[in-house]
């Protein structure tokens, strides 16, 4: 599930940074309209519409949830069923248990649900974002979660032009600075 | 997008993002002040009230209460009530303003899913411990009974309470969380300590703020909160069905779901309110949680009330006109019996009190908001003790009627949740960003 493609790694970048999003969306629309290939941006809040025009599809976590809920549903109707009317019914003054009283089996279900909805899709969310302990964490810069915005470009022979047009690309667009890394900045903990 | 010039802007100031970065994460990395020091303190001695008061509670047995053979509910769910009723407001900004797209949500919503969280803790204390025996508290849940082949009742919904609750409180905590990891992020990567580095480090589970993870998180965002939405009117609707689904008059009516429902979130938002206009005042956020803040809120606990209110009427109507004798009598026991100063209480605080804020100067003083917000806490705090104590005390055989009134062990059990709540919620405020910083610069350069 872990795509390492992402991952920032040892990868050699060209580095965009920005401290307005308008002019980062602006650089990403310039470079795509070039087909060039971005391999990331880090932002310290979520700039609407870039995914969008970064060419990232929209996540399927949806589903994961949706598959999630519907466990959910079965596993709290499946926990009343057994327990109240196929292992032991109670019977409370004379009513019958079976599957009748499926109404008052609802608010469990609907209950377990949520809580399997939420849990799945959180557990999936960072899996999927290869949030999980013990990976080696890349930050390029400390100020991406403060106030810069950053826009990464591998430096690699698969894109359609040249480095040195990249960079007047996003030199053009405000960046405040380019800079080249070869080596992510490392924080270990 | 265009925004017509009538909007206030939804933080004053003329904030900077390094600005917001800085003013939010100020009080994490600077030394605790005098007053922290002082209100952690006062409500530490409150914790270690409720640690006493409930070891006593278990060494000796429920005997220490006030509470008896015909009034068996007394104190304690009543406070489990409003505990859990304090909780709604958080899900409330959280979740269901989320979904409305109303953006003044976005300063407040981490300290009040803060408040919804400790308040859902402060509220497990109650049934917990009124079951007698609390280190048998893990016999409620649905597991292989060793003592028998009898299992849980799932026709009760008691159980149903069980359920409920504990989603809530692992759902809100998961919300929470998730809110949180962006900004523990931030903090992490301003860290100079090793100490600091290690823990937000750990916390903020490797976040880098890359596009394809926003986006992501973005979607988990709002199916969360999607889920969130009918769960917390779940939550208080099984608790009215405690009172709902049983043959007490005075608690045998349909009307409880949604009454409960707007009672609960009148109560939060008073909580909210007498947390935040403090927080806002001593930490210096007033360009964070401005006056349009404070006037959204009133205008939340204006409609709630309003809601409550008519509800306490339409129960009265109902029972009179309903031609059943005990149902009558309970309304009128409630008016004019023994408790009438509680009913009579509970009428000032959450029927009139509110109607203040049809003014707007009512609205945005920081000051009369507060005292407001107090008298909110208390009146629906009697709401519980209302429909608990007065509905119980006298019921159909009048050689049983008998009066309730708390031990000082239970009035310990109640200060002492209020030194767990104040406790957490200082802590909170010193070890976390009380403002969301990541989602409060997507609206800095917005208007409401």
């Amino acid at each position: 599930m872990i795509d390492k493609k992402v991952q920032i790694g040892d990868k050699k970048f060209t580095l965009g940074v920005f401290n307005d999003e308008g002019k980062l969306l602006n650089a990403v629309r310039s470079l795509r309209k070039k087909e060039v290939n971005i391999f990331d941006c880090y932002t310290p809040f979520p700039v609407h519409h870039l995914d969008k025009e970064m060419g990232i599809k929209r996540t399927n976590l949806t589903v994961i949830a949706f598959i999630c809920g519907a466990l959910g549903t079965t596993t709290g109707f499946s926990l009343a069923y057994y327990m109240n009317v196929l292992d032991w019914p109670m019977i409370i003054g004379g009513k019958p248990m079976d599957v009748t009283v499926f109404t008052s089996f609802i608010p469990i279900m609907f209950e377990l649900t949520v809580l399997f909805t939420a849990f799945g899709m959180v557990i999936a969310f960072f899996t999927r974002s290869s949030m999980i302990h013990g990976f080696k964490q890349d930050i390029l810069d400390l100020r991406q979660t403060d106030d810069l915005m950053l826009l990464a470009i591998e430096v690699n022979e698969d894109q359609p032009i040249s480095d040195d047009e990249i960079k007047s690309i996003i030199n053009n667009e405000g960046a405040l600075e380019i800079r080249e890394r070869g080596q992510a900045l490392e924080v270990t903990y | 997008m265009y925004q017509a010039e009538i909007r206030k802007p939804l933080v004053t100031g003329g904030k900077s993002y390094a600005d917001v970065t800085n003013d939010i994460c100020r009080p994490i990395e600077n030394k605790p002040s005098s007053s922290w020091w002082l209100g952690f303190s006062v409500a530490l001695v409150l914790l270690l009230v409720l640690i006493g008061t409930l070891g006593w509670t278990t060494w000796e047995g429920i005997g220490t209460w006030g509470v008896n053979k015909t009034v068996m509910w007394g104190w304690d769910i009543t406070n489990f009530v409003f505990w859990i009723g304090i909780g709604h407001a958080g899900t409330l900004i959280s979740a269901i303003l989320l979904l409305f797209r109303q953006k003044w949500r976005m300063s407040i919503n981490r300290s009040a899913e803060a408040m919804t969280i400790f308040a859902v803790l402060c509220a497990a204390v109650f049934p917990l411990f009124h079951m007698g025996r609390v280190w048998l508290g893990y016999w409620p849940l649905p597991l292989p009974n060793a003592f028998g082949s009898l299992w849980v009742n799932f026709n009760s919904p008691l159980l149903w309470d069980v359920f409920a609750i504990s989603t809530y409180f692992s759902v809100s905590l998961v919300f929470w969380y998730l809110g949180l990891i962006p900004d523990i992020a931030t903090v992490r990567d301003r860290a100079k300590s090793k100490g600091r580095k290690f823990w937000y480090g750990f916390f903020a589970m490797g976040w880098n703020g890359s596009a394809r993870t926003w986006a992501r998180y973005e979607v988990v965002a709002l199916i969360l909160a999607g889920i969130s939405t009918p769960l917390v009117l779940s939550v208080h609707t099984i608790v009215s069905f405690d009172f709902a689904t049983s043959v007490i008059p005075g608690w045998h009516t349909t009307i409880f779901p949604p009454y409960f429902v707007a009672g609960a979130i009148f109560s939060g938002f008073g909580m909210v309110l007498t947390l935040l206009l403090v927080a806002r005042h001593v930490m210096g956020y007033q360009d964070y949680i401005t006056s349009e803040h404070l006037e959204a809120m009133c205008k939340v606990i204006l409609l709630t009330g309003s809601i409550v209110g008519l509800a306490y009427i339409t129960e009265f109507v109902i029972a009179a006109y309903s031609g059943y004798e005990y149902e009558q009598y309970a309304f009128m026991n409630r008016m004019f019996g023994p408790y009438a100063w509680a009913y009579w209480t509970m009428m000032t605080c959450n029927l009139i009190a509110p109607q203040v804020f049809w003014s707007k100067w009512a609205r945005t003083t920081p000051w009369f908001i507060f005292i407001i917000s107090i008298i909110v806490n208390i009146g629906m705090w009697f709401e519980r003790f209302v429909i608990i104590v007065t509905s119980l005390h006298r019921d159909f055989l009048p050689s049983s009627w008998v009066m309730y009134k708390p031990t000082w062990v239970e009035a310990g059990i109640f200060a002492g949740t209020l030194g767990l709540f104040f406790t957490l919620f200082f802590l909170f405020a010193k070890f976390l960003p009380v403002i969301n910083m990541s989602e409060v610069k997507t609206i800095i350069k917005d208007k409401e």
